[in-house]
């Protein structure tokens, strides 16, 4: 009897835990992200991966998949799945990229892109913010993210230059040393818009000694005259 | 003993009025003016529960009024200096910005609006108490009632000039106390235990204040979490709450160039009310680039040299430190904040190089449109401050007057300019784009206004990847001029967005769009047919007038839908928070005031002959007031140039007139034939006004302070005296008539003062000032047609 006791401890132990929100991560890639127009098979995976529920606070683990940004804490917000996504495939990650992110917040962007790209540096300007960023990214086997408590204005000379950067914190200038350290040929996206309504993306691309930027409004953003 | 009682009532009144103000302040900085707002209206229906709860109790609280009486003013009192610090507790404090994201919010906010109810029911039903007890003496407890009201006006702003926000609602609260304590018979002497316990909770919140706890989502909590910051100096001014914060990871550089190379060097900023006010950019006038030379703000210094310039709403001093690296050689900065001046003379003048002292700088605290129409001098340049926030600023100035952005304020600039002169104006690019088309249209308003009909000849427009600068000239630009400006954008990496030559490949050749439609929306705007597209848009982008002041102002209802189907139920409210919470806020306050107004006739019964006229009565003198009162303010803020200094003018001396009147009322025989006087009169007096009152106001706006001051007085005091009266006229009417109804009937004035308040700011909003002081008018009507129904 006892055996058969240590039996069903032992087999509850070695089986693999179930993911309770597989399907909810799922059901947000399809109707949030592929439907809206994401075609890139990585960030696709990308995002069927990470578990955003591991990323918000535990009182928003209920709304982790929600078609939303979160706030978490510091005045800061994960942003909306589907604008991870974008800005994700904007970047146009490849396997052997080495990317920088100014503004880690929860982890989330960074613990995506890690799964496509082949290096990942973060920085995050709040302390508190970046220890548990780190924390969490180093839980979750992340081992190709590096994160640094620092002001981003400076970036990461020692690693640069970057095929991508991402800016997820927004300011309202574009640090000259970030555009430096942005490969030739590299791009750089920003979000654009306060909390909870961050919609429009910046993209800056650096071509030789030319600089261009494109606005992007990642929504289904029809004309805004009256439909006649 | 009924001395005593007027004399306590009047400094109950002023303790409500002080602290109502404080508490506006406070919650501004802790939250934003708009939530200050809504929660200030909502707890004034204070006044109506303490009406109803008279109704329903009136006999019991009567009966032990010795001892209820002083009880409720030093309960008060306490209420002040705690309500306070309980809402800044984790468990009830609320964050208003995460309401729409996070619902368990509005618990916190319900809370919230409980807990401000306590202070303002307790004094009002001191007061309700005293005229349901003394009925005879109206007329004079109306007078200390709203003289006082007035008074506390003015302590307000002492105090605030004095302390500094966190501390002021304890020394408040001595105010309450001691109009209890005067009434304290001698009889009853542990009452006097109850005042002990009050001074010792008072003096101890005094000496124990805690600092204020804003939202994380305020611009300097949010700079409060950059390395090392700082707050190096906190002043407290009616202009606001000044704080000056240092941090090595600060740096001001509003959408900069991308071809600048160098580095961004830290600059220091001050806060008001918690929200981002302007930096304070080091620097040394010797250095002749700065970086705003990297921006579109440095447009108009590329068309040619600029000797006299005016910088508009000069805050900091940042674009007076442009001009003069810029060549300037004389530049006149108005800023109306006196605090920011004194702290840029003073404590900071030396991180600016001693700005405000460079003898080619004359600094004239005075508002913009003031100084536009007195100063007789003609300009190179002229400049407004950027408009709009990083990223768009989520409808939160919706409701915010703008005078310097109507058509009005437009002309007055443009008539300010030399004959090759320009003004300027930056805003950042928002999406969906709403603030740089409603510059352009008010630009376009204006030069057709000037009798200018080809406008595109006189305007350009340059945009970075954040900003849009728009230049109008007041001759043509040359075609040097028009080269300068491609040179400009070539070299800073901008686009020209609107020229009178432009080509459309030029329009995106360094920061592209997603599509075309912002080039045909600038299009559209300079056609002939402009208001067809003005009305097709999802946003409101005609221009603002002086009638109509908000410029950021944008929301259609009708577009509501749309955006929540585009942008998702959770986003769309952040578009124009501001005017949706003024919406929610004017919905809460119908519902509970039907609920404060229908539930004392469970009590008192449904059917009596004077229901209706007490209810028409009543109401229409309330909504009538006050539709008045934010009419006056609305028009006096322009007039003074102050918005401080204006409303407490205009309060002021309406309440002391009104309580002139009242104290008058108790003279005055209930006849019919004075009582159709009276508010015939009131109702010509505001058709008058509604066609004299701004052309009179803008004749005069040049005159000095003391004789705008007087000519205020003299317009106001008439109409406010005789809307003093009709609110003792119809208490004393009550109580020959059923004296039961008393407290039900102040109640309704009460709840139609608060609904008024705020459906005047819809009203204005939507329709103009010109429609509310109409439907004051109409208010007004509704008493006298009640009156011709009454039996004699």
């Amino acid at each position: 009897m006892f055996s058969i006791i240590i039996a069903l401890v032992l087999f509850r132990i070695l089986q693999p835990q179930e993911d309770p929100y597989y399907n909810q991560r799922l059901q947000m890639v399809q109707h949030q992200i592929e439907n809206r127009g994401i075609k890139d098979s990585s960030t696709l995976k990308a995002m069927r991966n990470v578990k955003r529920h591991l990323f918000v606070p535990k009182g928003s683990i209920k709304y982790a998949y929600d078609d939303r940004p979160l706030p978490i804490g510091y005045g800061q917000t994960i942003s909306q799945p589907y604008c991870v996504a974008y800005m994700t495939e904007i970047l146009k990650p490849g396997t052997d990229h080495k990317v920088l992110e100014i503004g880690t917040g929860s982890g989330y962007q960074a613990a995506v892109l890690a799964e496509i790209v082949d290096s990942m540096f973060t920085i995050e300007i709040i302390e508190e913010l970046g220890k548990s960023a780190k924390k969490r990214l180093k839980n979750l086997e992340y081992n190709n993210v590096q994160v640094k408590i620092e002001d981003g204005y400076y970036g990461w000379e020692a690693h640069a230059p970057f095929d991508a950067i991402v800016v997820t914190a927004a300011s309202e200038y574009i640090p000259p040393t970030l555009i430096k350290q942005l490969k030739d040929g590299g791009r750089m996206v920003i979000p654009i818009g306060s909390p909870f309504m961050v919609q429009t993306l910046m993209l800056v691309e650096k071509k030789g000694d030319k600089i261009t930027t494109t606005s992007l409004i990642p929504v289904r953003f029809v004309s805004f005259t009256r439909s006649k | 003993m009924q001395k005593r009682i007027q004399l306590s009532i009047g400094l109950l009144s002023i303790s409500i009025i002080a602290f109502q103000l404080i508490l506006m302040q406070i919650l501004s900085i802790v939250q934003w003016y708009h939530f200050a707002y809504m929660v200030i209206s909502v707890a004034l229906l204070g006044f109506g529960t303490a009406g109803t709860f008279l109704s329903i109790f009136k006999k019991k609280l009567l009966s032990a009024i010795d001892v209820i009486l002083p009880i409720l003013m030093i309960t008060s009192g306490l209420a002040m200096t705690l309500v306070i610090r309980i809402s800044q507790t984790e468990f009830i404090r609320f964050d208003s910005y995460l309401t729409f994201a996070d619902l368990s919010q509005i618990w916190k906010l319900l809370l919230t609006y409980l807990l401000y109810i306590f202070p303002f029911f307790l004094s009002a039903l001191a007061i309700g108490i005293t005229f349901v007890k003394y009925p005879h003496s109206i007329g004079k407890l109306y007078f200390y009632n709203l003289s006082g009201s007035a008074f506390g006006g003015i302590v307000a702003i002492g105090l605030i000039w004095r302390f500094l926000p966190h501390e002021i609602p304890a020394i408040i609260s001595i105010i309450p106390l001691v109009a209890g304590l005067i009434i304290i018979s001698k009889k009853i002497i542990y009452l006097f235990f109850v005042a002990v316990i009050t001074v010792i909770i008072i003096v101890v919140n005094i000496f124990q204040q805690n600092q204020l706890v804003l939202s994380e989502f305020k611009s300097l909590t949010k700079t409060l979490n950059l390395p090392e910051a700082e707050i190096k100096l906190s002043k407290n001014s009616p202009y606001g709450f000044m704080q000056f914060v240092t941090s090595p990871a600060l740096r001001y550089a509003p959408g900069l160039s991308l071809n600048f190379t160098g580095p961004i060097t830290a600059s220091d900023a001050v806060f008001s009310n918690g929200d981002w006010y302007a930096p304070i950019i080091h620097g040394n006038l010797k250095n002749k680039t700065f970086i705003l030379d990297y921006t579109t703000i440095s447009l108009p210094y590329y068309t040619g040299e600029k000797e006299r310039v005016l910088i508009l709403e000069s805050k900091t001093g940042y674009r007076v430190f442009h001009a003069l690296t810029k060549g300037a050689k004389n530049v006149v900065a108005v800023e109306p904040n006196s605090l920011i001046i004194s702290l840029l003379k003073n404590e900071l003048a030396g991180k600016t190089d001693s700005l405000f002292f460079n003898p080619k700088v004359s600094i004239k605290n005075i508002d913009s449109r003031t100084f536009l129409m007195t100063d007789t001098l003609e300009y190179d340049l002229i400049t407004l401050p950027i408009i709009g926030s990083f990223g768009g600023s989520s409808g939160l100035y919706a409701l915010q007057e703008e005078y310097n952005l109507t058509v009005d304020a437009f002309r007055q600039i443009w008539n300010k300019l030399s004959s090759n002169g320009l003004f300027s104006v930056t805003c950042w690019m928002d999406q969906p784009y709403r603030n740089p088309l409603k510059i352009l249209s008010t630009i376009v308003e204006t030069l057709n206004q000037e009798g200018i009909e080809n406008p595109v000849s006189y305007i350009a427009a340059v945009r970075s990847w954040g900003t849009i600068t728009f230049i109008v000239k007041k001759s043509p630009l040359l075609i040097n001029e028009l080269n300068r400006i491609r040179q400009f954008c070539k070299t800073m990496f901008f686009d020209p967005a609107l020229l009178p030559d432009i080509v459309k490949q030029e329009r995106t050749n360094f920061n592209k769009l997603q599509n075309e439609e912002f080039f045909q929306y600038i299009d559209e705007i300079l056609k002939n047919s402009r208001a067809k597209f003005y009305t097709d848009y999802a946003f409101k982008i005609e221009p603002a007038t002086d009638n109509r002041p908000y410029f950021s102002q944008f929301l259609k209802f009708r577009s509501l839908p749309k955006l929540s189907e585009q942008f998702g139920n959770y986003t769309a409210p952040y578009f124009e928070i501001g005017y949706i919470v003024l919406i929610l806020t004017f919905f809460q306050i119908i519902i509970a005031s039907f609920l404060l107004i229908i539930v004392p006739l469970f009590k008192t019964g449904w059917r009596s002959s004077n229901k209706l006229w007490t209810f028409t009565y009543f109401s229409g003198i309330g909504m009538g007031y006050m539709f008045v009162e934010i009419v006056f303010i609305q028009r006096f803020i322009l007039y003074f140039g102050n918005s401080i200094y204006s409303v407490a003018a205009v309060i002021s001396s309406m309440l002391i007139c009104s309580g002139a009147g009242s104290y008058f009322s108790s003279f005055l025989k209930a006849k019919r034939g004075i009582t159709f006087f009276i508010f015939g009169t009131i109702v010509a007096l505001i058709l008058i006004y509604s066609v004299i009152l701004f052309p009179v106001l803008k004749l005069t706006i040049s005159f000095p302070f003391i004789m705008k001051l007087l000519i205020a007085i003299l317009i106001i005091s008439p109409l406010a005296f005789l809307m003093g009266i009709p609110f003792p006229a119809g208490i004393n009417l009550l109580v020959k008539k059923s004296e039961d109804e008393i407290p039900w009937a102040w109640g309704i004035n009460g709840c139609f003062s608060v609904v008024s308040t705020v459906s005047a700011t819809i009203i204005g909003i939507e329709f103009g000032f010109t429609s509310v002081i109409l439907l004051a008018s109409l208010a007004y009507c509704l008493p006298l047609f009640a009156n011709l129904r009454i039996k004699k």
